[in-house]
């Protein structure tokens, strides 16, 4: 079997680990074996049809990913270096590098943290809880460590340049502190929701948790950027209100102030031993909630309750909108599909709120202050930036947790595999992207007090439009039919930035409909007949 | 001769579920038992709870004469389990997986290896042993997990539907596996739906119902206590299953669409 450098490099604190009473040769195997799955791709009934090209993306999926946290990392440089108020400064690095850590966390490892199958293979062997538990946290912390060496390492390695090898020291280890925190924080948050709850609701708590953490962490984030406001940086004076005592960038912030600056505010120490002892009192109490854990995890299985038939609506959903009778059956199942499965809500529900609360949020950034005159501008034009949520949901739609079952596309007697397809499409149409579209043009109206209704249908054909662009570009596949994986990100990689291109285009559009007299009147029949036409080419 | 396996008074319950009531048992070395009941009665529960899978039950269990609460996991170095819905890392080739195994019940790697090797020829699978699980079939798989069971020499052996898939001629095999398994002093507990291998190869059978024990000896001394018949048809009648004949003729008229 191949053998992994990291577990070379983990040789060395062998001794260590015998001594907390785990088995180190075994975790090693485990790890081994869990890497060497990492790395392989699932080959599925339908693998022979997909097209080479595609196959060989897929593989480094990870790799890529990690290149846009590198290059998150290589902007943190900036606030790094630019000067020497190391409690602002360094708050805003540890924001961003504690946010992209907590959300990749919940995003693509919480399958890691909540795994029973483990549990039937590993534990039915001599195999201690123990044992299996640090394996999982380790496997976990790889991947971390390789995200936050991308994200904090040029900062790292420029930070002993400019500031010297003190602040070199201080930044690295706090730097460890730091992901350890995030994972074991993450972790008792899975803990503490699991001890409330029972079975499937469970896991739908659970899910649910993890999409409105991830939301919370992106407001969160931008919140953290806002806490010193202008006048703070300009005059340099921090005001150490209370609840500033709750953000943990600013305690790792501290240090730096603390031991570079001679800085010996009460906040300051008080700041700084939190930097320092909140992440260690966490892991005693994770470690100490362990077992705990492991009891609630087991509810995992039970099944408890009776189930209504919900699919009245979807079925006359469906006999409105498709007239092909595969694609009518495609739709209702897709729409089932979409609403059951958590590890597709957990991919994509994510983006899906923060496409709602985006356009509101960089309106209020703005420091827009006369909201009545709001009406005038054309703000509303940063609806556009619902739209980066779509690409992630489009190619999210080929993949599913039980992607195995997709044998039965081809069992069924479906003459035409593009109405799958198109049942898909639209399905994932009206129950992910209209209540996004529905709920942001709710909003602006309110805003605009009922004024911008033409701009908001220009702005619906647009978004219509766009999916089928997207769709045409990504989309080719069938859905429900790959599997997730803990290294790859369906969602990441360079065409992210095409999307921004098209997203930042058809905003440009719409800028101009509105420079042209009667712009939007023109535009709104056009659109539809364009649309139209554009559906029936691209999409079949 | 002091019992293998001993349960006292086992009661577990998943929330206000009660899954076990009150389940008492004495095994004992070379035997070969017979777990059966309807589907939800608790029987893996039961192996699940002996093997230290799920936790949080009243009573107590020794096995090899030690309460497995403070036996650690070393007494499952002595065990070989085949859990009926088993998982199995699906992308490791049948050699990854099976000297992964070996190495877990703290075997050498080329100990594993050269074993797994020999049995999986042994059951006709050599072919696939490089090969991913994943593209096995059932059967194969089938065999993958009772070598992964095997391939540590345990003493005690918990078999759920282990016969699952594989062919009539690894059936013979295996059960004459078994048989010579347990003359060599192993204890065997097999659990299974299928009745007639059932009655053939257990010198014991444990019937368990709603989480309680209803029937527990051997064939003939079970015949004993109810109607003459099969096991199969002593199992409906101890579970209080008589509609068979109904259901069956309602089954068939749904799928011609009469009613």
């Amino acid at each position: 079997m191949k053998d992994f450098k990291i577990l070379k490099f983990l040789d060395l604190f062998k001794s260590l680990f015998n001594k907390l009473g785990i088995d180190y040769q075994l975790m090693r195997k485990i790890l081994q074996v869990k890497l060497l799955l990492d790395g392989r791709r699932i080959s599925t009934v339908l693998a022979t049809q997909k097209t080479n090209k595609k196959k060989e993306e897929d593989k480094n999926n990870f790799i890529r990913s990690l290149g846009m946290y590198l290059l998150m990392g290589v902007f943190i440089i900036i606030f790094v270096v630019i000067g020497r108020h190391y409690l602002f400064q360094m708050t805003i690095t540890f924001s961003i590098i504690m946010f992209f850590l907590m959300t990749s966390l919940i995003a693509d490892f919480s399958s890691v943290l909540l795994d029973i199958k483990d549990k039937e293979i590993l534990l039915s062997r001599p195999v201690k809880n123990r044992t299996l538990n640090v394996a999982k946290i380790l496997h976990i912390s790889m991947y971390i460590s390789m995200i936050t060496l991308a994200i904090a390492g040029p900062s790292l390695i420029v930070s002993f340049f400019r500031h010297g090898l003190t602040f070199f020291l201080i930044y690295l280890v706090e730097i460890l502190l730091v992901s350890l925190f995030v994972i074991i924080l993450t972790a008792l948050i899975y803990l503490l929701v699991l001890r409330f709850s029972s079975g499937e609701k469970l896991k739908d708590i659970i899910n649910y948790v993890q999409i409105g953490l991830t939301i919370a962490m992106s407001l969160g984030y931008q919140l953290v950027m806002r806490v010193f406001n202008y006048i703070d940086i300009r005059t340099m004076e921090y005001k150490a209100s209370f609840w500033k005592y709750f953000l943990p960038p600013i305690w790792f912030s501290a240090p730096f102030e603390l031991l570079l600056n001679k800085n010996y505010s009460n906040y300051i120490i008080i700041y700084s031993i939190l930097a320092l002892v909140v992440p260690i009192v966490s892991i005693i109490i994770y470690i100490k909630l362990i077992p705990t854990f492991e009891r609630n995890l087991q509810k995992f299985n039970s099944t408890d309750g009776k189930s209504k038939d919900k699919n009245k609506i979807t079925i006359l959903l469906s006999k409105i909108l498709c007239r092909d009778k595969d694609e009518r059956t495609f739709f209702r199942f897709s729409t089932n599909m979409l609403r059951n499965e958590r590890s597709f809500k957990l991919k994509v529900y994510p983006s899906l709120g923060l496409a709602v609360i985006f356009p509101f949020f960089m309106i209020i950034s703005m420091n827009f202050r006369d909201f009545a005159n709001i009406v005038n501008t054309k703000l509303y034009l940063w609806i556009y930036m619902s739209f980066m949520m779509i690409p992630a949901v489009v190619v999210s739609l080929g993949y599913s947790g039980n992607y195995k079952g997709a044998w039965i596309y081809e069992t069924i007697p479906a003459r035409d595999k593009s109405s799958i397809n198109k049942g898909a499409l639209k399905a994932a149409i009206v129950s992910l992207f209209m209540p996004v579209y529905l709920l942001v043009s709710i909003g602006f109206l309110i805003l605009y007090r009922m004024e911008i209704i033409d701009q908001l249908i220009v702005v619906g054909i647009n978004m219509f439009l766009f999916i089928i662009i997207i769709f045409n570009r990504m989309g080719e596949f069938l859905p429900f039919s790959k599997a997730f994986q803990v290294s790859e990100n369906p969602s990441g990689g360079v065409k992210v930035f095409f999307t921004l291109f098209l997203m930042a285009g058809f905003a440009l559009l719409h800028f101009i409909i509105t420079m042209i007299p009667y712009g939007t009147y023109i535009y709104i029949p056009l659109g539809l007949i364009g649309s139209k036409l554009f559906w029936k080419r691209a999409i079949s | 001769m002091e019992p293998i396996i001993s349960i006292r008074n086992l009661r577990k319950s998943f929330g206000s579920k009660e899954v076990l009531r009150d389940i008492n048992l004495d095994i004992y070395k070379g035997e070969i038992i017979g777990y059966i009941g309807p589907n939800g009665a608790g029987k893996s529960t039961t192996v699940k709870i002996i093997l230290g899978l799920v936790g949080d039950y009243s009573g107590d269990i020794k096995i090899f004469g030690e309460d497995i609460r403070n036996s650690g996991v070393e007494y499952k170095r002595r065990i070989g389990y085949v859990p009926e819905t088993a998982d199995i890392y699906e992308n490791l080739t049948g050699r990854e997986y099976l000297t992964f195994i070996g190495e877990l019940y703290g075997m050498e790697h080329e100990e594993a290896n050269m074993k797994a090797e020999r049995l999986m020829d042994l059951f006709g699978i050599k072919n696939v042993y490089d090969a991913r699980i994943s593209s096995y079939s059932k059967g194969m798989k089938q065999k993958t997990l009772l070598i992964s069971a095997l391939i540590n020499n345990p003493d005690i052996l918990f078999l759920d539907e282990p016969l699952n898939g594989m062919d009539a001629n690894s059936v013979m095999v295996f059960k004459e596996v078994m048989a010579e398994l347990v003359d060599k002093g192993k204890t065997i507990f097999y659990s299974s739906h299928i009745m007639d291998v059932v009655e053939k190869i257990s010198k014991r059978i444990i019937l368990i119902n709603g989480g309680e024990i209803i029937a527990d000896g051997s064939f003939e001394e079970i015949k004993g206590q109810s109607i003459d018949g099969s096991l199969e048809e002593i199992f409906n009648q101890l579970t209080g299953f008589e509609e068979h004949e109904r259901i069956a003729k309602d089954i068939v008229a749904t799928i011609e669409g009469a009613i």
